[in-house]
């Protein structure tokens, strides 16, 4: 039954993506400033507005007849929505290295089920730049309905290749130039990529929209870790 | 929402049933080939007890994953009146570890079965799907070779529609309309409710089987 064991993905092909997250130093937290700073380097580079961007992020919670029992089920269980895939819904679990593409009717037949509900919807909402042949989205993470800044991010896309090791040195020399940029504000902090290991979700060296997937939900984790840490310390 | 009827048919009078079929709707058939899984939700998650089907398309080179929840029918004195049942439904597709998925959300495996035969899609007053198949059981997990059938010798036949809360009243109107053709052969009535074989599916059979259904019946 090869149908039901293989987990490579041929359904859609797209440009490649790398997604980034602002690390602040210790001691610091992100702020708007930040923000505003990031988007004066991409405008430095030249970098073109194109529009406004949104991916919204839920973070979803078993419903359960017994607190108890919490631990049977995934504690990271999301789904994030991309607005160039507007048809499109992504389940990502990544304590089991899942991750689904489905359509976003998915949604509706989850509210049926009523066997998971949301626990936090979180925006990645910004501003879309384009910079050659490449194109930069900076922006904020915040949660619905709420201006609290949670986590800054910026998602670099490459749109001639769609092989991830083809485009590295491509993409490793386009960050060294926008580190060396960033540097020069001498900001509490610095943008951090954190490459997923693909191929452990079954996914291959062909970028898909589920790569992206689940960089976001890498990203989320980084965020929370960071927020968790600052509470500690405060 | 869908508008759903569902028939019986002896197995010998399947290929006059597709001879009508091919001549009502002016398409040719499409073979199909389905793997379904049914899935309900374990004991401790989910405020409602909760079921999910999985139906994994095998007649696809590369087989795709559809998720599909069957809500309730409609309910009330104007739903009993008509014929045709009317219910809550959602398809997504998925990709392939759309059964890993549910399984690590806490579902499990309910049943599974495998149906194969052939779908006449087209539109008649609305989009209608016509599918005639044979239900088969697995002896082992996920063994889709080998299946056999459930009741051997009987096909199953479903007419469905897409319909919405707004234009239903029109689809019923036209699946019910679409099902007088092949009352010769079959009668066709709400899930659930069991007429079996009509007496007259011999005779029409032999009648289509003669003329290559060019004579309406």
């Amino acid at each position: 039954m090869q149908y039901l064991s293989s987990q490579i993905s041929v359904l859609d092909k797209m440009p490649l993506k790398w997604v980034l997250h602002w690390q602040p130093n210790p001691g610091t937290t992100v702020n708007s400033q930040i923000l505003n700073e990031v988007s004066q380097c991409v405008e430095s580079l030249n970098g073109v507005k194109d529009g406004r961007w949104k991916a919204t992020l839920t973070l979803y919670k078993p419903m359960l007849k017994e607190q108890s029992l919490a631990a049977e089920f995934p504690r990271d269980f999301l789904g994030i929505s991309f607005p160039d895939q507007p048809n499109k819904y992504y389940f990502i679990i990544r304590g089991q290295r899942l991750v689904l593409e489905a359509d976003s009717t998915i949604q509706i037949i989850m509210e049926k089920l009523q066997s998971y509900k949301s626990r936090v919807t979180l925006n990645f909402e910004g501003v879309q730049y384009l910079l050659g042949d490449f194109q930069l989205r900076v922006g904020k993470v915040v949660p619905n309905n709420s201006e609290s800044l949670r986590g800054i991010f910026m998602e670099v896309e490459y749109l001639p290749i769609s092989s991830i090791e083809k485009s590295r040195p491509i993409m490793e020399e386009f960050i060294d130039i926008w580190q060396e940029a960033v540097s020069k504000r001498s900001l509490p902090g610095h943008f951090m990529q954190i490459e997923p290991n693909f191929a452990e979700y079954g996914l291959s060296d062909h970028y898909t929209s589920q790569h992206t997937a689940v960089q976001y939900a890498t990203v989320m984790a980084q965020i929370a870790t960071v927020q968790s840490v600052q509470a500690v310390r405060n | 929402m869908e508008c759903v009827v569902q028939g019986i048919i002896e197995t010998q009078h399947v290929e006059a049933l597709e001879i009508l079929l091919q001549g009502l709707c002016g398409v040719h058939r499409e073979r199909l080939r389905i793997h379904e899984i049914c899935l309900k939700s374990g004991p401790n998650i989910g405020s409602v007890s909760s079921e999910v089907r999985l139906l994994c398309d095998l007649e696809k080179p590369d087989p795709t994953w559809t998720v599909k929840h069957i809500g309730g029918a409609m309910r009330g004195a104007g739903a009993e009146q008509i014929s045709v049942l009317v219910r809550n439904m959602v398809e997504s597709k998925a990709s392939k570890n759309v059964l890993r998925l549910f399984y690590a959300l806490g579902y499990k495996l309910d049943h599974e079965q495998l149906r194969v035969g052939f779908a006449f899609h087209f539109h008649r007053g609305a989009p209608i799907t016509v599918t005639v198949s044979s239900i088969n059981k697995m002896l082992k997990l996920h063994a889709t070779d080998e299946a056999v059938p459930v009741t051997p010798g009987i096909q199953l036949v479903e007419v469905t529609a897409p319909a919405t809360s707004e234009n239903y009243a029109e689809v019923v109107a036209a699946v019910s309309s679409f099902c007088e053709y092949l009352a010769p052969l079959l009668h066709l009535s709400k899930p659930g409710v069991s007429t079996g074989v009509v007496p007259t599916a011999a005779a029409a059979a032999a009648s289509l089987m003669s003329d290559g259904g060019g004579t309406p019946l």
